[in-house]
């Protein structure tokens, strides 16, 4: 391709000018006359010899013409160019990334089961938006994958965000046979109440029962002949005695902090653990707060808190007071709310070797009653069931 | 146009053309620019010469085979 120059020559004989250029053979594109100059397109090789010949006339070069002014413009103004190029490339991929993915359902198993799938699909934050086919796929994946849990599901692309709506599936499964079973006694005592959802209850109020008697049977009888069989379910609720003996000891270790502080480092692999520094703490409790894990070391922080060890007593009401609250705590009164005290009494007490033994005795109510399974066997003779369990 | 000039040129063998356009006048194959003033060119071309006259004659475009010349043309004439 031609290279052309756009040149101003300053004269006021522009015929001679274009007299002498026509004898050198000069290739002019365009001519266009000024007041004081001749401006011309002509080519760049040409220009050396136009130079040349026409010593006693200024030429300049005004600017590039066609393709080469393009060109030109575009090396002299790249960096506006290259800023505009990158601006529209970062808008258009920006415009094309996933920022956050919002599922929508208040169950947060739902939430976390369609964010791992989505995950496992490509659907991410900072990930590329896909086609309305391809989230089409997605969702009838997810669907079939999930046909029990997922009901309805959509994906809706709003800017950079993606949200996912979702309806969850409520299945009702119809109940299960449970088998028969009746509900016996799993302790011994004296009943004090009887709720009954299911079954025939056998006991009555302030009967006393031993262990694995039976309370409700699954058993419906009419006129002495069983009808049917179920499930029996229930609560039955007995006053339940226990006589415990338990030793407290009555000296104690307390540990007071002195304020004093410091560091150290601790290593730990699965059989050993190293201190780095010496400890320059005498009586001290230790909290480790862990850093970082190299093959099979484990790397901790400990801040070693200095503290004051004294041996103290306990007076007999305090050391009662624990051991009755760890008999409670045996016993499970507290944490159980089907368990309640309705006596309790100390039948002995003594201080020897340092430790307070006591015997108690405590009245609970708890719901004594459990299932315990059974098969029915037909009689052949009257087609009559026939309770063969245990009880 | 330069191509399809070449290619007349290739197929018919011409030694010169000369197109007249309104205003404007286009001459391939001249030897050489003799006379250059607002009012007179003069042409060489290979058997004559051509001397255009005319106001405000103007050369817009030339190279070493074809010119083109601007202007109000009045007359023109050939010289042999």
């Amino acid at each position: 391709m031609k290279h052309y120059l756009k040149v101003r020559i300053k004269t006021t004989k522009k015929t001679d000018v274009i007299l002498k250029l026509n004898k050198i053979n000069v290739d002019i594109k365009y001519i266009s006359y000024e007041k004081d100059y001749l401006v011309l397109d002509l080519l760049k090789n040409d220009l050396k010899r136009v130079k040349k010949y026409l010593l006693s006339y200024p030429v300049e070069i005004i600017d590039e013409v066609g393709l080469y002014k393009i060109k030109d413009n575009l090396k002299k103004h790249s960096l506006f160019f290259i800023s505009i190029i990158f601006a529209i490339v970062v808008f258009s991929v920006l415009s094309h990334v996933i920022i956050k993915v919002n599922i929508i359902h208040q169950n947060k198993d739902i939430r976390e089961m369609l964010k791992s799938d989505l995950a496992s699909l490509g659907v991410t934050p900072l990930s590329f938006k896909k086609s309305y086919q391809e989230y089409e796929e997605i969702i009838n994946t997810i669907k079939n994958n999930h046909k029990d849990e997922i009901e309805w599901l959509e994906i809706d692309v709003d800017g950079m965000v993606i949200n996912v709506r979702v309806e969850e599936r409520i299945l009702t499964t119809p109940k299960e046979e449970e088998g028969y079973c009746n509900i016996i006694a799993s302790k011994s005592g004296i009943i004090t109440s009887i709720l009954t959802s299911r079954g025939v209850p056998i006991v009555g109020m302030n009967d006393y029962v031993e262990k694995d008697d039976l309370l409700i049977t699954g058993e419906i009888s009419l006129y002495d002949e069983v009808k049917n069989n179920v499930c029996a379910q229930g609560e039955v609720y007995a006053e339940v005695w226990y006589s415990v003996k338990t030793k407290y000891p009555l000296n104690y270790t307390e540990e007071a902090k002195t304020g004093k502080m410091r560091f150290n480092i601790m290593v730990k692999n699965s059989t050993n653990e190293y201190t780095i520094l010496k400890s320059r703490v005498k009586e001290k409790t230790v909290q480790k707060i862990f850093l970082f894990k190299i093959f099979n070391y484990e790397v901790y922080l400990e801040k070693e808190y200095e503290v004051i060890r004294k041996d103290k007593t306990y007076s007999e009401e305090v050391a009662l007071k624990k051991a009755l609250d760890n008999v409670h705590n045996h016993l499970s009164v507290n944490a159980s709310p089907t368990k309640k005290i309705i006596n309790e009494k100390v039948l002995k007490k003594s201080v020897k070797n340092g430790n307070l033994d006591i015997e108690i005795f405590i009245a609970l109510e708890e719901q004594i009653g459990v299932a315990k399974p059974y098969t029915k066997e037909m009689d052949s003779d009257t087609g009559d069931t026939r309770n063969n369990g245990n009880s | 146009m330069r191509i399809i000039k070449n290619l007349q040129n290739f197929l018919l063998d011409q030694d010169y053309y000369i197109d007249i356009f309104n205003n404007c006048l286009h001459v391939y194959y001249y030897q050489e620019l003799l006379t250059l003033t607002p009012t007179l060119i003069s042409l060489k071309l290979k058997e004559f010469t051509l001397i255009i006259e005319g106001t405000d004659l103007i050369i817009s475009s030339m190279d070493n085979h074809e010119i083109l010349i601007k202007g109000i043309i009045n007359n023109m004439r050939f010289e042999r």
